[in-house]
């Protein structure tokens, strides 16, 4: 663990911009429908029980790294096997946002720039950010956040003059309500809500423990309503047909966007979304995984693993997948059941169970 | 004999004459002796002026006095010092002790001390300050009589207002702190000084107000001072980049300003001044980033036009820092952003232009530079011959000749003015020189390029701390109450406390009810205005 400290205030904004940045992009909770909405809330409420859960680890081990305390639950050799099992985890999760991230950048910006290309530049900034540290790394998104929440006031105001908001898109709801708990428990459970996993790794530097609950809870609210915002805008501008179509709804969204005949083709909006919400996440990621690792393997010097880890994020990135739709089936049927649920719920509850007994008996 | 041994003898051999000549040696008692002594260690240098009186009918009796020439105050010399010594020694010299009369009867100058060793002589001497050295004492007087030729305290050329003091530092040191004792007048304005430079011995005073400044902050500006050895201080920029945190980056840690006003200012808040004499740049830490956004004057207008000033400042850096690179980048690869008919427009004349954009905006950006350094070091009348090649040869010949786009030599020339405008040289100085990254940054990766590029601009600003304190505060890490005096600036009855960043030994600022009560407001109304007063009309 580096010796540093985060506020209450920077670990709400971080996990903020750390749940939004992608997940605003990308079509979210679809296969809900018009329902949508309802699915990411619920999702939402869920989550804050997952919190619950990784919070009450934290308890246990205030001063510890998931990573670090695997060990001291399970045993050396299990316990450390899984801490590495989850730094992998961390890396591959940073390797699967980096490549969608290239592929969105590349398919709506920049037609002929290799993907390579584009991913390197990007890990190159991941990669000075994380070797900085996670003080570092809290105030960039302390400055990116202010960035972001202009975009959105921004962006509603010209959605909401523009007239483009059509409310009988959202009608009728709740048409299927199987289908949105199904929605819920196959896909947006796991993107974005039960990525705070990572979280476990960033809570030890906080210097107030004792607003944890209070900071985190309205930030995962915060994002919840925040995203379903989105969505309810989404629909009730596009409607269900075009934004299951769409690869990026918001993207569409904004480029109907028509204001006085020379407030039209706002992309440049959209990049600046992208990018910085593809960085941080990219960034939390890498890092967890860098401080995981430091923390597994006594490195003395964790900021020297920012090359070699965001390296490796990178050449994952490129190999994960032989093409686009493949990685968008992974991420849709495989990666959420057999990789995230395991690592984000089962494991975390497994490990509390355990952590409950060994400290009755004390 | 073994070479290790022969060494050591020999680096023996070097030791003795350092230690024994010079600076060892303490005053003899024989004035002759003495007199020798200076002239030989001045290698008789004849603007040491050496004067040799006769004090007493008893001629073994005789004083010295010794000053630099042009160092002094001339009429303190010859009035208070010679003339005295002349009339009145004399009738005083009866049983008492020499240095005893000199010291409480006849030298009548504002400061006078005893001294016995050479180097703190030679030190005073060189100060100007005059030694008075008497025959048969190894002791010598040392009277303050500094003056000489100095530079009147006058508006500072660099920074200029249109409210507020018009008083700038000038070169030397006493003149630049009594020039902020005029501002403070609290006993808690404390100075400190010290002498560093192994050769140029030049003064130099850190300033602060006891009971407001972080003690821990005063302990690091000593520390590193402390630890200065340099050969010479010819500015406070020597000073700057040995003290300053990051050396080696294009951001300032440091700030300096020429006006007394702005060095009070920061005092309140709890900073530390270095005043370097020789130079009227008084250096100011710590520093952080929206400081180099603000000016004094800021302070003394009212505060919603001060803010707005403040926010177009920050505008006009960023302007600064990627209007060329956003030019480039749009013209570049993302065309489909500017409006239809603008796009025709920019077409048309490019289309007769053989470079691509990148090429242009580096040929103007390169030509400006030229022109811009030229202008600086140029004396008046030539800068007009320079603003004239510029402008017609420049600026219109290049768009004549097809080399340029007429839309590109408007994006530089905003450019230019807005980094002109920015008010702290230091930082504008920075963002010039990051413009050239960005402008590759989007020649070579458009709109993605000058993000990522930005993203790792704002990594690198809130990594850095000037005397431990974060550069970017207040923003991040995000301090709330103190984000009323950043890029905003509100009213001044606001301003309660301290800038928290700086962790001021005395928070509370002022009273909490400095917002002005008009009479109205009260309840209080002329008599001949009140409602149904029958003169009300």
């Amino acid at each position: 663990m580096e010796k540093a400290k985060i506020s209450t205030s920077q670990l709400f904004i971080v996990m903020i911009l750390f749940q939004l940045s992608n997940s605003l992009l990308i079509p979210l909770a679809m296969r809900a429908g018009r329902d949508s909405w309802l699915a990411i809330l619920i999702a939402t409420a869920i989550s804050i029980f997952l919190f619950f859960i990784y919070r009450a680890l934290y308890l246990y081990y205030p001063s510890l790294l998931l990573t670090d305390y695997t060990e001291k639950l399970i045993g050396k050799v299990l316990g450390r096997t899984l801490a590495f099992l989850y730094i992998l985890f961390f890396l591959y999760s940073a390797a699967r946002v980096l490549r969608e991230f290239g592929v969105m950048l590349l398919s709506f910006a920049f037609p002929e720039t290799p993907l390579f290309v584009a991913s390197a530049l990007m890990i190159l900034v991941v990669i000075y950010t994380i070797y900085k540290g996670i003080e570092v790394v809290a105030r960039t998104g302390e400055l990116l956040f202010v960035v972001m929440l202009m975009l959105a006031f921004f962006l509603f105001l010209l959605i909401a003059i523009s007239g483009l908001i059509d409310i009988s898109n959202l009608r009728p709801t709740l048409e299927d309500s199987p289908k949105i708990l199904k929605t819920v428990f196959t896909e947006t459970l796991y993107v974005p809500f039960g990525e705070i996993i990572v979280f476990t790794m960033i809570f030890p530097y906080l210097n107030q423990a004792k607003k944890l609950k209070k900071t985190a809870v309205a930030a995962i609210s915060i994002t919840g309503v925040a995203l379903a915002f989105t969505t309810i805008l989404n629909i009730s501008v596009l409607g269900v047909p075009l934004i299951e179509r769409s690869l990026f709804p918001l993207l569409t969204t904004i480029q109907s966007i028509e204001v006085g005949e020379f407030l039209e083709r706002l992309d440049v909006i959209f990049i600046l979304a992208l990018i910085i919400g593809g960085f941080f996440k990219v960034a939390v990621y890498t890092y967890c995984a860098l401080i995981g690792t430091a923390s597994l393997f006594n490195i003395k010097e964790p900021s020297k693993l920012a090359y070699p880890l965001g390296i490796t994020v990178l050449f994952t990135s490129m190999v994960i997948a032989s093409n686009y739709s493949q990685h968008i089936e992974e991420g849709l049927n495989a990666f959420p059941i057999y990789v995230q649920l395991p690592f984000q719920i089962i494991l975390p509850v497994f490990l509390l169970f355990i952590a409950f007994i060994k400290n009755r008996k004390k | 004999m073994s070479y290790r041994k022969l060494r050591k003898k020999m680096h023996y051999k070097e030791q003795i004459p350092d230690s024994a000549s010079d600076t060892q040696k303490s005053i003899d008692t024989s004035i002759t002796e003495n007199l020798n002594f200076i002239k030989q260690k001045t290698g008789n240098s004849p603007d040491i002026i050496i004067r040799t009186l006769a004090i007493s009918h008893d001629p073994k009796v005789s004083a010295a006095i010794i000053h630099v020439d042009g160092l002094v105050d001339n009429p303190t010399i010859n009035e208070f010092l010679v003339q005295t010594m002349e009339d009145s020694v004399q009738e005083k010299l009866q049983d008492e002790d020499l240095f005893t009369v000199f010291t409480e009867k006849v030298v009548a100058v504002g400061s006078l001390e005893t001294v016995s060793d050479w180097d703190t002589l030679f030190q005073s001497l060189l100060s100007g300050d005059t030694v008075i050295l008497l025959d048969g004492k190894n002791e010598a007087l040392i009277a303050s009589t500094r003056g000489g030729e100095r530079r009147p305290v006058e508006q500072s050329d660099s920074e200029i207002t249109l409210r507020g003091s018009k008083e700038g530092f000038t070169e030397s040191i006493n003149t630049n702190t009594a020039l902020v004792r005029r501002i403070i007048k609290n006993p808690n304005l404390w100075v400190e000084s010290m002498n560093l430079g192994k050769q140029t011995n030049t003064d130099l005073s850190i300033m602060y107000i006891n009971g407001i400044v972080d003690e821990n902050i005063v302990k690091e500006v000593r520390q590193r001072l402390g630890r200065v050895d340099l050969d010479a201080i010819l500015d406070s920029g020597y000073i700057e980049q040995v003290i300053e945190d990051e050396s080696s980056g294009l951001f300032p840690t440091v700030t300096h300003t020429e006006r007394p006003d702005a060095v009070a200012g920061n005092l309140l808040e709890g900073r530390v001044a270095i005043f370097v004499n020789g130079t009227p740049h008084v250096l100011i830490v710590p520093a952080i980033m929206i400081q180099f956004f603000q000016t004094p004057e800021d302070y003394y207008v009212r505060f919603p036009i001060s803010t707005l000033i403040r926010m177009l400042r920050v505008f006009m850096f960023l302007i600064s820092l990627i209007g060329p690179a956003f030019y480039v980048a749009v013209t570049t690869f993302h065309q489909e952003m500017i409006p239809t008919d603008l796009l025709v427009i920019i077409a048309s004349q490019t289309e007769s232009v053989p470079f691509p954009a990148i090429v242009e905006a580096l040929i103007m950006e390169v030509t400006f530079e030229i022109l811009r350094e030229a202008g600086l070091r140029m004396p008046n009348k030539i800068s007009a011959t320079i603003s004239i090649v510029g402008a017609l040869v420049i600026g219109q010949g290049v768009i004549q000749a097809g080399i340029v786009s007429p839309a590109m030599v408007i994006v530089v020339a905003t450019t230019a003015i807005a980094s002109l405008a920015t008010p702290n040289y230091d930082i504008a100085i920075s963002a010039r020189l990051l413009r050239f990254a960005f402008m590759l940054g989007a020649a070579i990766a458009g709109f993605y390029g000058i993000i990522l590029g930005l993203i790792m601009l704002i990594v690198h600003l809130v990594s850095l701390r000037s005397f431990g304190i974060p550069y970017m505060a207040p923003f991040a890490p995000l301090i709330p109450k103190s984000l009323k005096d950043s890029i905003m600036r509100g009213p001044i009855w606001s301003f309660n406390e301290r800038p928290k960043s700086l962790n001021p030994q005395n928070r509370v600022r002022q009273g909490t009810d400095q917002k002005p009560l008009p009479p109205i407001k009260r309840g209080m109304m002329r008599a001949e205005t009140k409602e149904g007063d029958k003169n009300e009309s």
